[in-house]
Parts: C-alpha cells; sequence; structure tokens
C-alpha cells in the first residue's frame, strides 16, 4: 500500500531527448490510476521511473513520505506487468510465477501456497509445468499477471498488459483486472492508449502528450468536462465532431452560430461565456449526442444533409454535412436515413463543449478535475 | 532432379572436407615407407602406433644426432629430436586455451549485456571501437605487443601467450553475445528487475541460461583461436618450457629429417580436443553460431 507522488519529475534520455520536462502527479494509496495518451507520450517512461527501471533526471519522487529517486528497481516493493508479458522462456510457469518471491527471500513453504493461490485464481493451474512458449497469449498474460500478483506488492503497474489479446479476450481480461484490484487493494498505475480501457478502468486518467500532463480527472470528468480540444478528441468513439463558429449573445442567452445555424447554450455556461460575443470558438458534440426529435425544436436543431450511412449492428454512424462541415454521429439503428436525405437532429445542448478556436482550450474549464 | 543435383554437389563437399582429414588419421598409423607408396594406401597394410608411442615414449629417449642415426626400430630412425617436447607443447596449449576461454567469458560476458542493455554514454561508440581493433591484422600487432610484452616481462612465459590471445578473442566474443543479449526483449531485463535482481543476478539467472548456443559458440572459437595460434607464439616463446603445440609441429619440418606420418600422428592429436569439445557441445552449435544473426 502506498502513495505515489512525482514532483516536477524529469525524464532526459542519454540521446538528449526529454520525454518528461516537469510532471507532477499524486496518486493515493489503493486508487487505480489510468496514464492514457498517444504513443510516445510518456507514459512508459513515467512508468519505469516509478518501477525504478529508469532515474529521474530531475525532480522528485515518494511513496508515501519516502523519497525513492536513488532506490533501485529490485529494492522497490512494486510488480510490473509489461505488454510482452516478459516471461521467462527458460523456466515453467510455476518457477516464473515463483522467481520474485525466490529472489526476494521469502520460506519454500510460503513461496508453493502462494504460487498455488495465484494460479488458481487465475485459473492457470494446469499450465504450471509448461513453458512460455507452450501457452497461449491469453495464459501468458494470465501468467505474467500471476507473476505480479503473488508479490503481493505496495504497487502494482501495468505498461499496456492488453494491447497483445484479441479484442474478445481483452474485454474479459479488464473485467479480471477490475476485479482483481478490488480484491488486492493496492495502488495500480496502469498504462494505455485504449480510450475504452481507461474509462473502464480508472478511479481517476491522466491524459498525456508530449511529456506533459493534459488532464487529471476521474472518467466521467475527462470525458464530459475536457480541458482542451486534445483530451476531447482523445476520448470516444467515433471521436468528438467540432464545428468552428462565433459566439452570440441574443435576449441573455448565449448561442453558438455558425451561418445558418444557431444552438442555444445552456444557462450553466452563461457566467462563464457571458460578454465574450463575437469570439470564434469551437463547438465539440460527441457522436452520441444527437438523436430524432418529432418536434424539432428551435436552438437545439441542426439541419443537414446524411452524406453516408455506416451500420455497426447495434448502432449506425451517419455522416452528416452541416453548414459545410462533415460530422459522424451514432444514432440508434431504428433511425431510417438514406444518403443524400436532409434531416433535422436534435442536439444535446447540455453536453456540448466550447473551446477556443485557436489554442483549443476549454471556455467551460472551471480549473476542477 | 534438383535433390540427385544437391545430393551430388554435398557429397563433394564432403569429400572435399573430409578427404584431408581421412589421409591424416590414416598415414598416422602407416610406417613411413608406406606413406610414400604409390598410390597411397587410404587402408594402412600394416596399422601401427610406433608413431604414438614414439610421441609418449620419446620423454625419456634422448634423441640426438646420433642416437637418430643408430636407427630406432620403432620409427624407422625418423624421429625428430624435438619429439619429446610435443607433449610438453600439448599441456602448454592446453593451459593457455582453457585460460583464455576462461578469462574470455569472465569479461565478454558482462561486458556484452553492459553494452545490450545498459544505456550509458559512449555506448556504440565502445562497441564499434572494440570491433575496430579486429580489421587490424595481427601481424601489425606483432611489434607493438612484443614491447608489450617485453616490458610486463613476460617473454617466453605462457602469461604473454593468455594476455595477447585474450586480445584477439574477447572482441569476437564481446560481439556475438551483444548480438544474441540484444536480441532477448528489453522487458526481460525490467521484468527480472522488477522480481527482485539486481543486475548481476538479472545477468546470472536469466540471461546466462539463456545465452548458453551463444556462450558455447564463443567458447569454440576461443578454444580454437587459441590453439591454433602460430605467430604470435612464435614471436613471444623461445623455449620448450613455454612453447605451444603449432609451433612444436611446425619446428619437426625443420628438423634432420622430416617423418611425415610422425608428423601426421602429431596432426591426429591436435585435433583431439576441439573434436572432443566439438562432440560435447554438438547440439548447440549450429543455433550459437546463427544466434543474434536471425532473431527468435
Ligand atoms: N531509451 C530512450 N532513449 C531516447 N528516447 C527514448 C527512449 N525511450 C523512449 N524515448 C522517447 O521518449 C518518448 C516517450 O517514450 P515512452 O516509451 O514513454 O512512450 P509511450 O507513451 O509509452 O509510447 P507507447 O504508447 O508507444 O508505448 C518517445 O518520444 C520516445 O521516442
Ligand atoms: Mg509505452
Amino acid at each position: 500500500m502506498a502513495r505515489i507522488r512525482l514532483e516536477s519529475a524529469g525524464k532526459r534520455y542519454p540521446n538528449g531527448f526529454a520525454a518528461l520536462e516537469s510532471l507532477s502527479l499524486d496518486i493515493r494509496d489503493k486508487e487505480f490510476v489510468v496514464l492514457l495518451g498517444p504513443s510516445g507520450c510518456g507514459k512508459s517512461t513515467t512508468l519505469n521511473l516509478v518501477a525504478g527501471l529508469e532515474e529521474l533526471t530531475s525532480g522528485s519522487l515518494y511513496f508515501d513520505d519516502a523519497t525513492m529517486n536513488a532506490v533501485p528497481a529490485h529494492r522497490r516493493d512494486v510488480a510490473m506487468v509489461f505488454q510482452s508479458y516478459a516471461l521467462y522462456p527458460h523456466k515453467s510457469v510455476y518457477e516464473n510465477i515463483a522467481f520474485g518471491l525466490r529472489m526476494r527471500g521469502h520460506p519454500a513453504g510460503e513461496i508453493e501456497k502462494r504460487v498455488r493461490d495465484a494460479a488458481r485464481r487465475l485459473e492457470i493451474e494446469p499450465l504450471l509445468e509448461r513453458r512460455p512458449h507452450q501457452l497461449s497469449g491469453g495464459q501468458r498474460q494470465r501468467v505474467a499477471l500471476g507473476r505480479a500478483l503473488v508479490r503481493q506488492p505496495a504497487v502494482f503497474l501495468m505498461d499496456e498488459p492488453l494491447s497483445n489479446l484479441d479484442a474478445a479476450l481483452r474485454i474479459a481480461m479488464r473485467a479480471e483486472i477490475k476485479q482483481l484490484h478490488h480484491t488486492m487493494q493496492t495502488t495500480f498505475v496502469y498504462v494505455t492508449h485504449d480510450q475504452a480501457e481507461a474509462l473502464t478502468l480508472a478511479d481517476r486518467i491522466v491524459v498525456m502528450r508530449d511529456g506533459v500532463i493534459q488532464q487529471i480527472g476521474s472518467p466521467e470528468a475527462i470525458y464530459d468536462r475536457p480541458r482542451n480540444t486534445f483530451v476531447a478528441s482523445f476520448l470516444g468513439n467515433p471521436p468528438i465532431n467540432y464545428l468552428e463558429g462565433f459566439l452570440r449573445e441574443k435576449e441573455n442567452q448565449i448561442c453558438f452560430a455558425r451561418g445558418a445555424l444557431s444552438l442555444i447554450l445552456p444557462r450553466q455556461y452563461s457566467e462563464r461565456l457571458r460578454g465574450q460575443a463575437g469570439r470564434p470558438v469551437k463547438l465539440g458534440l460527441r457522436a452520441e449526442e444527437v438523436d430524432e426529435h418529432s418536434v424539432p425544436r428551435a436552438g437545439e436543431t441542426l439541419h443537414g444533409r446524411v452524406s453516408s450511412v455506416l451500420p455497426v449492428g447495434s448502432d449506425q454512424y451517419l455522416g452528416f454535412e452541416v453548414e459545410g462541415s462533415l460530422l459522424f454521429f451514432r444514432v440508434g439503428r431504428d433511425l431510417r436515413h438514406k444518403e443524400g436525405e436532409h434531416v433535422a437532429l436534435s442536439v444535446n445542448v447540455n453536453r456540448a463543449q466550447i473551446f477556443d478556436a485557436s489554442t483549443g482550450e476549454s471556455l467551460l474549464w472551471d480549473g476542477s478535475a | 532432379m534438383k535433390r540427385i543435383f544437391l545430393f551430388c554437389a554435398s557429397t563433394v563437399f564432403l569429400v572435399y572436407v573430409l578427404a584431408p582429414v581421412a589421409w591424416l588419421v590414416s598415414s598416422s598409423v602407416q610406417q613411413e615407407a608406406e606413406i610414400t607408396s604409390r598410390p597411397p594406401h587410404w587402408i594402412p597394410r600394416e596399422p601401427t602406433l610406433e608413431n604414438f608411442e614414439a610421441i609418449f615414449a620419446a620423454k625419456e629417449k634422448q634423441v640426438t644426432y646420433e642416437t637418430r642415426r643408430q636407427g630406432d626400430p620403432a620409427t624407422g630412425g625418423y624421429i625428430p629430436s624435438t619429439a619429446r617436447n610435443l607433449v610438453p607443447a600439448m599441456w602448454n596449449s592446453l593451459i593457455v586455451a582453457v585460460a583464455v576461454v576462461i578469462l574470455n567469458l569472465v569479461v565478454s560476458v558482462p561486458a556484452a549485456y553492459a553494452m545490450a542493455k545498459i544505456r550509458f554514454v559512449g555506448r556504440s561508440a565502445s562497441i564499434y571501437f572494440m570491433l575496430t581493433t579486429r580489421v587490424i591484422p595481427d601481424i601489425a600487432l606483432v611489434v607493438p605487443f612484443f614491447f608489450f610484452i617485453h616490458k610486463l616481462g613476460l617473454l617466453d612465459h605462457l602469461g604473454s601467450l593468455v594476455i595477447t590471445y585474450l586480445a584477439i578473442t574477447v572482441p569476437f566474443g564481446v560481439f556475438i553475445l551483444v548480438g544474441y543479449f540484444e536480441s532477448l526483449p528489453d522487458e526481460l531485463d525490467k521484468a527480472a528487475r522488477i522480481d527482485g535482481c539486481s543486475r548481476l543476478q538479472t545477468l546470472l539467472r536469466v540471461y546466462l541460461p539463456l545465452a548458453v548456443p551463444s556462450l558455447v559458440a564463443v567458447v569454440l572459437f576461443t578454444f580454437l583461436t587459441s590453439w591454433n595460434e602460430f605467430l604470435l607464439a612464435l614471436m613471444f616463446t623461445q623455449t620448450p618450457a613455454s612453447q605451444t603445440m603449432p609451433i612444436i609441429v611446425a619446428a619437426f619440418t625443420s628438423d634432420f629429417t622430416i617423418s611425415f606420418s610422425f608428423i601426421n600422428a602429431a596432426g591426429v592429436l591436435a585435433v583431439i580436443p576441439p573434436v572432443i569439445l566439438a562432440v560435447v557441445f554438438e547440439r548447440y552449435i549450429v543455433s550459437g553460431l546463427t544466434a543474434g544473426a536471425v532473431k527468435g
């Protein structure tokens, strides 16, 4: 059990590349934190710093109140699951799982007991005598999890542990990992670039870009109140739609306007947006925030032309042209529209996002997570 | 059709490679008179172990110009005067080769691990530098080596050979092992350290067991290089106390009279240790030589 604190952590690789400049992050005890970001944004670097596999080049790292900067990996109470599993090819599954305990000098009886327990929990008991190359991807993944969980570490680190699995298995393993966190009651730090994984697993998500934290918050906060267009775009499938336009004020209401389109923004936004009429902004509309109402309401309706219909089983995606922009929406499959048809869709303006047109910063961001 | 061609080609190749060895073995048990007969006898008419006897008995016999002239019935009077140096020289060769193999592994395994898995400043420079030392022909190094050995006071001492052979073989050993270690995923290294291994334990408990085929390749190469080496041994050793097998065998050809069958018998002895090594490590050899070259 541990709280992990990074204070202005910096990492410069020997080739001079600064992967992290000044990263501060406070992970609470027993929290499940997901580091989310595109490839190369420094997620693995951050995780390796916490694990002790890389050394900080500036700033500090604390576990609870102890400085960990100079403590080598093998003296930290952390376990880690890797993307490639990294099982020892020359050891049996049993020995793979037991190795960490052996190296830390646990008595033989206890090792045996813990390995058997872990194997039972992960349903890999029949595989204990096999070598890693005799296992399927999903089984290897379980062994890698087993190797980490027998250690009963204070900090459990995972670097894209599911990305080598097929889609169905990935979803099943998500559930298991969540369950694991629940029973283990330790701090989890989980790296992924899969936004769905992050939204499913996290207590808090840390969105990163080019070594800089963009936003930290609960999955709902990150999804519903993104701090900027980068965060907004990174979550959601299909991705959020943007419409460029202007703010306008009429009759004490604040509107988003683009050409003939005018959407009345909800009352709770007015405090932040008042007095900025004429400001160029981007409206962010999540793909699922539209619907068809029998009676279109003024100020909440998009008039446009269906440019494509893409059924995906449970739903369908609509390509929708509004005021010269192409938007993608996800709608129920009972909506029957044909390509080329002109339709009116109602927008859930309560969930619309407003970003500055040039910086991409949210104008609704209030500094809270 | 293709298979017939392949079969013929490999037969030709086999004969090409094995015929000299067969002739070496066959002639080593022939009488001196028989060895020069035409056509040569591939199967000896009167096989004899007299040449080998002479090698191992030579210690006790003082072969001089006079005694040789009296005619030794065993060899038909053809024993070289330096015959009794052969067995000690084999020991010298063996001591040097084993020492070089062991020291080479002690140096090149950790060096290769560090170069493959630890990112330090000058890492790639050190690999290139080490490899460039190997494109310099040995003959160019003989004189500097000589001064070096002289300064160390190791002339005519086995130590001189151990040191210089290490200089020759360590770069190769590191090169093979770096290639192999690099082909093992970094995450294996990380996993071991998370599991509680220090760097040294990671090397010993995870990397070494996996590197056995490459280690075998390094052992064989190092052993053979030391066992065969001629030029440096010729320069640095003067007396039978430190001379190695290639030097002594070469000296046989410049003796009063040349005994082909005796030299061939010495040749057979020279082949035995490498053959034993090869047989012991047989199942690793092919995979070791290709490891690193092919990722897998
Ligand atoms: N050893 C290294 N030397 C130099 N640069 C490195 C090194 N390791 C990583 N980097 C760089 O640091 C940045 C962050 O790398 P990192 O591995 O943390 O990314 P990541 O977010 O985990 O990406 P991915 O999702 O692809 O795994 C990248 O731009 C990468 O090129
Ligand atoms: Mg990564």
